[in-house]
């Protein structure tokens, strides 16, 4: 119905995004393949190593998995089925560490726990679940607030103790919101790359994106980059499927249900108790990494922060030229998600599924795989943009045109069409119609992607570890490095480091946040 | 009091603010009291109120000698069927009706053939195939009526149970469950806010 309100001259403007994609994505991944694939690929698909890293990652993910269910449930059931002061503060702060970078979670972690949980899978499985606890609450919490609480009362008066009407109405209830919850953390946790370079011990830990990265900057050994991106793609793919057969569609009464007040002391001490862990979960480690910028062995400091413009600690140039790098890739990748986004919702309001389709594709593949394949188409001849610096914000643009696409078309869908006959009536020229019947939505969505896309840009590790030259790490790569290297001083430049990302893009997503809250986007 | 099921004293029920003055009433067995009275008047907080799902605000409700006070909905041995069949969805008709024998740690046989023995009680065994959300209203209602009385629960609580369905279907099934908790020996409290219903059904009624 959309596509209807749309004035002639910006009918044909879907191919805009079209061409982009299949430039930046469809050409660099079909260059990538095009490349890569040979007689040693189908050996590396076949080989016993390659598997085993499969195997470890997928245990290491159903672990993490669990850990995100059991820590997020229950934080989902007190935030979305009962009504108190500092709910809505609660919800924001279990979001943070989703959008933190996960060097930075890595670095939390590290210095939180120091000597007492060592590198390896359980620290690997903690972060994973850290950082996933968002997916699990919001998702499942999403469900929740939807089922009517009378089915647990009945199911209570036919003689169900709690953990029964759990098991038996609750659980299964939520079936969907869970599957789907888990499927998205398995496929983080499984494709991880962050987490696992600093906090994994090299062996139990290892992940595809590893090998892949691995195999493209160290060995340059191709056909096996390939045969790690393949088999990851498959297995990506693969939980997709299972999590969309196993989730069912039963017909549900749609009951628009308030949150409980809270009311009996069982229930304020459960509230009370949820949320009290909730916050030290998440505080835990940012206010760690934070103390550690701020101390040394001889006591309380700020001679690293002191530091900053020099590479006294680094010896791969200084923190402050890292952040002015990081900070203008990000600016540039908004940019360039900025028109993509726009034209991604004009591909939206002409109901051209295909670019959205296409527009969706990096959630299966994964950053380094992305990066590479950029790398291969565009680094020669008459393509060759190395020397332009834009790398590295198309890829960080196209990593994050997924999270656009998923900001952008409820909005879109949200507004009324007939404002668009209404500005015609009134006189205006299409084009003008348009632009009063959609343009704040649509400045909305440019807005949100750009925000969204920076503070991908900010936190992305695995494309820019590739991408960047030795010389000119990103500050999340910076950070990796330090944390690589011996010594008291690299561990607290690269926590100096970690604070500033979290304050901008904290930033950046209170801002993006503000633009939603203000309507802008509906 | 020994010969009642069910006894409020002194009962003074609501949110935070009472309802009503203090309530005194008995149920006996083999009884139908239908209470009647006009909407919002604390009648679904009533029947809340004895199966435990609100707590009292004051007083006292015996199940027989037992105080409940305290006692939590599960261990109340007291049935209530919503306004809503509120029918779980991913169980067949058959695991719905003997969900309370399971809990009670009936074996799944057991279960089984008591669930199927009130399918038929209710007339739907032809379609006990079917999944909860292909039920009309109607059959959805009586499905619920029987998950309710499976395993034979002390008192029977029914909050305006088939409120949402045309007058002709719900004066039908109210038949029915005359019928039904009569044969099963349960004694009843039904709300309403229809006089014609408690004609139907009434052993005793109370005018709110």
């Amino acid at each position: 119905m959309l596509s209807q309100h749309l004035p002639r001259s910006l009918k044909w403007l879907w191919i805009l995004p079209a061409i982009l994609l299949f430039t930046f994505l469809i050409y660099p991944l079909s260059k990538l393949a095009a490349t890569a694939w040979s007689t040693e690929t189908l050996g590396e698909l076949t080989s016993l190593t390659l598997w085993r890293v499969a195997l470890l990652a997928g245990v290491q993910a159903l672990l993490s998995v669990g850990l995100s269910l059991l820590i997020g449930i229950p934080i989902a059931r007190v935030l979305f089925t009962y009504e108190f002061l500092g709910r809505g503060f609660i919800l924001a702060l279990v979001t943070v560490p989703f959008v933190l970078p996960t060097v930075v979670v890595a670095l939390g972690f590290r210095s939180l726990f120091g000597d007492a949980i060592p590198n390896g899978l359980l620290l690997v499985v903690i972060a994973h679940a850290y950082i996933n606890i968002a997916v699990v609450v919001r998702l499942v919490g999403a469900q929740w607030s939807t089922l009517d609480p009378r089915m647990e009362v009945t199911a209570a008066t036919l003689g169900a103790k709690p953990l029964r009407v759990f098991m038996t109405i609750t659980l299964p209830a939520l079936r969907n919101s869970i599957v789907l919850a888990a499927s998205v953390v398995f496929i983080f946790s499984f494709s991880s790359l962050g987490i696992v370079v600093v906090l994994g011990d090299g062996s139990s830990t290892r992940t595809l994106e590893q090998v892949l990265l691995r195999s493209t900057s160290v060995l340059l050994d191709f056909p096996a980059a390939l045969a790690a991106a393949i088999l990851q793609l498959v297995v990506v793919s693969l939980v997709f499927l299972i999590s969309a057969r196993i989730s069912r569609d039963e017909p549900r009464a749609k009951v628009a249900l308030e949150r409980a007040k809270i009311s009996g002391r069982k229930a304020i001490f459960v509230v009370a108790l949820t949320c009290l862990v909730a916050v030290a979960l998440v505080l835990s480690p940012i206010a760690s990494i934070l103390w550690s910028s701020v101390s040394s062995s001889g006591g309380v400091t700020l001679q690293w922060w002191s530091e900053l413009a020099s590479t006294q600690n680094t010896r791969i140039g200084s923190p402050i030229a890292a952040l002015g790098r990081s900070i203008g890739l990000a600016l540039a990748t908004a940019v360039i998600a900025a028109i993509l986004g726009g034209a991604i919702a004009i591909a939206v309001m002409s109901k051209k599924g295909f670019v959205v389709t296409l527009a969706l594709i990096p959630l299966g593949v994964s950053a380094v795989t992305l990066g590479l394949g950029i790398l291969l188409a565009f680094s020669r001849g008459a393509f060759d943009l190395r020397g332009t610096g834009a790398l590295i914000p198309i890829t960080h643009a196209l990593i994050a045109v997924p999270i656009v696409v998923a900001v952008a078309t409820p909005s879109l869908r949200n507004v009324d069409p007939r404002r668009y006959f209404v500005a015609l009536s009134l006189g205006a020229a299409p084009l003008r119609a348009w632009w009063t019947a959609f343009g704040t939505v649509f400045s909305g969505v440019m807005l949100a992607a750009g925000g969204l896309a920076a503070a991908v840009s900010l936190g992305e590790f695995g494309a820019a570890t590739l991408l960047s030259r030795t010389d000119s790490p990103t500050v999340p790569v910076q950070i990796a490095r330090l944390l690589s290297k011996p010594g008291e001083s690299a561990f607290a430049t690269a926590a100096v480091l970690s604070v500033i990302l979290v304050i901008i893009t904290m930033t950046l997503l209170l801002i993006v946040d503000r633009i939603e809250s203000r309507k802008v986007l509906t | 009091m020994t010969t009642s099921i069910l006894h409020a004293h002194d009962l003074v029920i609501g949110y935070e603010k009472a309802l009503a003055p203090p309530l005194n009433f008995s149920v006996r067995p083999g009884e139908i009291v239908v209470v009647v009275g006009e909407s919002g008047c604390g009648k679904s907080t009533l029947l809340s109120t004895l199966a435990g799902v609100t707590p009292t605000l004051s007083g006292d409700i015996f199940l027989g000698d037992k105080d409940l006070s305290g006692v939590p909905i599960h261990k109340r041995n007291i049935g209530l069927v919503f306004q809503d069949p509120l029918l779980f969805p991913h169980l067949s008709l058959i695991d719905n009706i003997g969900y309370s024998l399971r809990a009670s740690g009936a074996s799944k046989n057991a279960a089984r053939i008591r669930a199927t023995e009130l399918l038929e009680w209710v007339g739907l065994s032809e379609i006990a195939g079917q999944k909860t959300w292909q039920l009309s209203g109607g059959q959805a209602g009586r499905v619920a009526l029987a998950r309710a009385i499976a395993a034979k629960p002390a008192v029977l609580l029914l909050d305006e149970p088939y409120s949402a369905l045309d007058t002709a279907t719900r004066l039908r099934l109210l038949a029915d469950v005359k019928t039904l908790v009569t044969s099963e020996g349960i004694p009843t409290i039904h709300v309403t806010h229809d006089h014609r219903e408690a004609d139907l059904l009434a052993t005793r009624t109370l005018t709110w």
